[in-house]
């Protein structure tokens, strides 16, 4: 494989990150439904690229997946934050999402400090199997957290101490 | 409660529901706590009356209780709806909380049609014996999500599907 990169996300990452959430495989599993809704998502993506709270991976120089710690601003949870992470499906099976999820790690560590990160996954996900061989434990699953076509998905949470 | 009047909220209640939220007593149980988190909180919270999704209980002429659903902005998720409930403190122990559950309970399911109702506590919160008279149940338990001043206190989620 051609040598994968990480930097921190950046703004002109935005047309990528739709790009994504627009293909059907990728946005059944995050509770976006219409193009508006996916805006929205991109926006707070990018917003959280300001504080370097979010990392893009590339491959030749091109964006094919990122992670964002979704860091939280009241004090009391500061110790902790949701993460999510996105890669293009083109490019999935290369070990991208371990490397996004072992990098977003050590930020969350160094820069953040924080002691764990939590996160949420749907039933039926295939990036599941991921979180668990990273290391990530279910505290909790919400019966028919997401309604799609009269169809619903469980929702996960899972955490891992850094 | 029988003298407890129940009505929708209104964006000019915002400085009480502000100054219950600032009462130690109820702010431990919840996320906010500066001055600055506590202000831009109750913004968010009262801006839920705009869709009727905020009620306002009344005793003695004036405001002793909130509750409200905090609807959800993606259509996939809008089937359900996390809630929170404040009480003044010199209006506890008499039932306030009860009823104001019950009604958001019955706004839910009657008004919004909603499926299910998410509460999200603290451990040992008072709330919590109300959410189980009320037949919610547990679905996850997370330790250590809140830290204050170095003490850490686990979140409780719980649900109850309504529709």
């Amino acid at each position: 494989m051609d040598k994968l990169k990480i930097r921190f996300t950046e703004k002109e990452d935005c047309d990528y990150l739709k790009k994504w959430l627009s293909d059907k495989d990728i946005l059944k599993w995050f509770p976006m439904y219409n193009e508006m809704e996916i805006d929205d998502a991109v926006r707070i993506w990018i917003a959280y690229s300001k504080i370097n709270a979010s990392l893009t991976a590339l491959i030749n120089k091109k964006p094919v997946g990122s992670a964002l710690l979704y860091v939280q601003s009241f004090e009391k949870v500061k110790h902790h934050a949701l993460f999510a992470i996105i890669v293009d499906s083109n490019y999935r099976n290369k070990g991208i999402g371990t490397k996004l999820i072992n990098e977003l790690i050590i930020l969350a560590k160094e820069k953040f400090e924080l002691e764990f990160l939590n996160l949420e996954v749907y039933a039926g996900n295939p990036a599941k199997r991921l979180y668990d061989r990273l290391g990530f434990t279910s505290f909790g699953m919400q019966k028919k957290c997401l309604k799609e076509n009269d169809g619903y998905l469980d929702k996960i949470f899972m955490q891992k101490y850094l | 409660m029988k003298d407890l009047q129940i009505k929708y909220s209104t964006f000019s209640e915002k400085e009480f529901l502000e100054k219950f939220l600032k009462d130690p007593s109820s702010n431990e149980w919840f996320l906010m706590k500066t001055e600055k988190e506590i202000e831009s909180s109750a913004f968010n919270w009262i801006n839920f009356s705009k869709y009727n999704a905020s009620l306002t209980g009344y005793l003695d002429g004036k405001p002793v209780a909130f509750g409200t659903l905090f609807l959800m902005p993606y259509k996939k998720l809008s089937h359900q709806s996390m809630f929170y409930i404040v009480v003044d403190k010199d209006y506890r122990k008499r039932g306030i909380g009860s009823d104001m559950l019950k009604n958001l309970i019955n706004l839910a399911k009657t008004y919004f049609n909603l499926e299910c109702l998410i509460c999200e506590v603290f451990e040992n919160c008072p709330i919590i014996s109300l959410l189980e008279k009320q037949n919610f149940k547990e679905f996850a338990y997370q330790k250590k999500y809140i830290k204050d001043e170095g003490k850490y206190t686990s979140r409780i989620m719980f649900e109850l599907w309504i529709n």
